[in-house]
């Protein structure tokens, strides 16, 4: 369910996010998940011999918490995640818990990046990273666009800044 | 688009950084290893040797992939090795360029380059390291490309500015402004100097015998009424007195002054400070206050600037301890602010009660609770939960919001006041956030960023209804738009009176 304010809020209907995205969040899920697998089953072997446990519930735990996070949390992130830019604004809605909605005026966006770590370029998508010159979300992170979609924002974002000065 | 980024750093880049590091990485580890295990000295020399090849490759690594070069209108930055990162800065974005040198780079002649741009980050625009010749290159290019935009800081100074007093502050008022910087930290730091001085004093400051001994000397019966109430006095006067002394000490000789474009402050008895606040540079303003303070009508005044150059920027007090008229005359000359008429102001929703109880009273409940399981008292701390709904709607009463006039109003506090005037044409983003528990009471937080502020003084509306949440800020935005058209009608007709022609905008 949508969160009332998005009504208003929504001067331009909100893009979703490159599928790659949902497919970094799930990996991303499934490393952290198989991280604390790992520290449950080392677990397992010591705690076993100072307290009296019953045997498995340390791994079933891990494995409940694993579940959630590379399979049930990703969609429900993923689909949290929008965007929408009309020349004048970019604006960003993200968050299951604490939902988020940002505004960015572009003609205040100080630089812009666009970014790409190893498992995003293995997904196809890259961030692109609003430097404005506030202090309290100086950076505005938009992950998990296409390439192309990211460098034509960046470019619309770039021409609007000089257009600004001009 | 691969235009620009066609430079690479000084090389000798690399071997400053490698030198900067040795000392951690090629000492503290081999030796390390060399004392623990058996290796002994010459294992210790090779896994030097051998860490020293693997850092300098490293950092030649970085130094190959990091790119950087002035194009038309823009700076280019490629960086990183792993995690490939384009950044283009645009000329009229750039505040200034700084150059710096360490002793251990004017050994290398070399130059550390920071392009600062006013965004919040730390290394928007850093080239670590360049030669100097190229570092006086590179702010020469940038400063021709800006030309026109940000005028030489020099030009203003030339003209001979006119000086008028804005506001000033007599010793009476910084002594009374002292009055109320009443401070018991003092007492506190006079006991860390006692502290320090432990061994060499004739006494233990920790014994709590001497303490009450001293007191003995001077009373009949300890911890009487008197003597509880005479101890409090004595530091209430303490404290009264550092809060004068430091207020005086920063104050004394407050003036600020009007000159040109900018404005003057000076201030300070021991150490004169002088401080230059640009007009067009501020974000916004902040009225500072007390509840006794304002009970007598004192409020203090101070901007919050965008930083460049050797002005750092941040938070400048304007006028510490000042009256309203006096702190209207100051906003006079810094346009559009201006004081809101006290009933314009609007609170912020009555759920907000409800939300700060559930967040407080909540785990106050889950102590209270487990208390109970030892102290048969505990239940009784019930009776305190109340306190915490009123503590609740008294802060609701002096958080309000307004809008009026280009600028955006904010208040908040019950012990230390304040009031944001922002302008809407500062405002940098806007963000809307609800958290679970504001959901489902429908209330929303609205944080309005501006440029140059501290984190912790950031103006947020918290626990609007979530539907006058949106439509405040579909308001500023549409506000930020009208005022953003408007000034740039403003600027170009300016300009083209200025240069005395009619120019056509295509």
């Amino acid at each position: 369910m949508r969160a009332p304010y998005d009504r208003a809020m929504e001067i331009l209907t909100p893009t979703p996010m490159d599928r790659g995205l949902l497919r970094l969040m799930q990996v991303r899920g499934a490393m952290a998940g198989l991280v604390l697998l790992a520290a449950a089953a080392v677990g397992e072997v010591f705690v076993d011999e100072v307290t009296p446990m019953p045997t498995g519930l340390l791994l079933g735990v891990a494995l409940l918490i694993l579940v959630y996070l590379a399979v049930l949390a990703p969609p429900r992130r993923f689909r949290a995640w929008g965007y929408g830019i009309d020349g004048e604004e970019l604006q960003v809605r993200r968050g299951v818990w604490v939902r988020v909605h940002t505004v960015v005026p572009l003609d205040h966006v100080q630089h812009i990046d666009v970014s790409q770590g190893p498992l995003e370029r293995a997904f196809g998508i890259c961030s692109l990273v609003l430097h404005t010159a506030g202090t309290l979300h100086s950076q505005i992170v938009l992950p998990g666009l296409a390439r192309p979609t990211a460098e034509e924002i960046r470019d619309e974002i770039r021409s609007r800044i000089r257009e600004e000065s001009a | 688009m691969s235009d620009g980024a066609d430079r690479r750093l000084h090389p000798g880049t690399i071997a400053l950084r490698f030198i900067k590091e040795a000392p951690q990485t090629l000492l503290a580890l081999p030796a390390a290893l060399a004392f623990s295990s058996k290796t002994g000295l010459s294992g210790a020399l090779y896994l030097a040797a051998g860490l020293a090849v693997a850092l300098l490759a490293v950092k030649w690594l970085v130094w190959r992939r990091f790119k950087y070069g002035v194009g038309a209108a823009e700076i280019v930055i490629e960086s990183g090795v792993l995690n490939r990162n384009r950044r283009s800065i645009p000329f009229d974005r750039v505040q200034d360029v700084d150059i710096e040198r360490t002793f251990l780079a004017r050994l290398f002649g070399l130059a550390k380059v920071r392009i600062e741009t006013g965004a919040g980050g730390k290394d928007e625009g850093l080239l670590d390291s360049v030669s100097l010749a190229e570092a006086n290159r590179l702010r020469e290019a940038v400063r021709a490309g800006c030309a026109g935009i940000a005028p030489a800081a020099g030009a203003t100074e030339a003209e001979g500015p006119i000086q008028s007093i804005l506001f000033a502050m007599e010793p009476p008022r910084v002594i009374l402004s002292g009055l109320f910087n009443f401070s018991l930290v003092y007492i506190a730091g006079l006991f860390a100097i006692l502290q320090t001085f432990d061994s060499v004093l004739p006494f233990d400051i920790y014994n709590p015998a001497r303490w009450l001994g001293l007191v003995d000397e001077f009373l009949p019966a300890r911890w009487t009424l008197g003597a509880i109430a005479a101890l409090l006095l004595v530091a209430a006067v303490l404290g009264a007195i550092a809060g004068v002394l430091q207020t005086l000490a920063r104050d004394f000789g407050f003036r600020l002054s009007l000159e040109g474009d900018r404005l003057r402050r000076e201030q300070g008895l021991f150490t004169r400070k002088e401080a230059v606040i640009s007009r067009r540079r501020v974000q916004l303003a902040e009225v500072s206050g007390g509840p006794v303070r304002g009970l007598f009508g004192w409020s203090g005044l101070s901007f919050q600037t965008l930083g460049a150059g050797t002005d750092r920027g941040g938070h400048q007090s304007a006028a510490p301890f000042a009256t309203r008229s006096e702190i209207e005359a100051v906003l006079a000359e810094v346009p559009p602010l201006r004081l809101p008429p006290p009933p314009e102001l609007i609170q912020v929703s009555r759920r907000h009660i409800l939300r700060k109880v559930a967040g407080t009273g909540v785990p106050a409940l889950i102590v209270i609770a487990t208390l109970s399981y030892w102290q048969p008292f505990a239940p009784a701390l019930l009776a305190l939960l109340p306190l915490l709904a009123a503590a609740a709607a008294l802060e609701r009463r002096f958080h309000r919001y307004a809008i009026g006039d280009g600028l955006l109003f904010v208040s908040r506090g019950v012990w230390r006041r304040r009031l944001w005037l922002i302008p809407i044409a500062r405002v940098q983003s806007l963000s809307l956030s609800s958290g679970p528990i504001q959901r489902r009471l429908g209330l929303a937080t609205l944080a309005i960023d501006t440029a140059g502020a501290a984190m912790i003084n950031a103006p947020r509306i918290v626990d609007l209804r979530s539907e006058a949440a949106e439509a405040l800020a579909v308001e500023i935005s549409r506000l930020r738009r009208s005022a953003v058209i408007a000034s740039e009608a403003k600027q170009s007709s300016s300009e083209a009176e200025a240069a005395g022609l009619l120019r056509n905008d295509g």
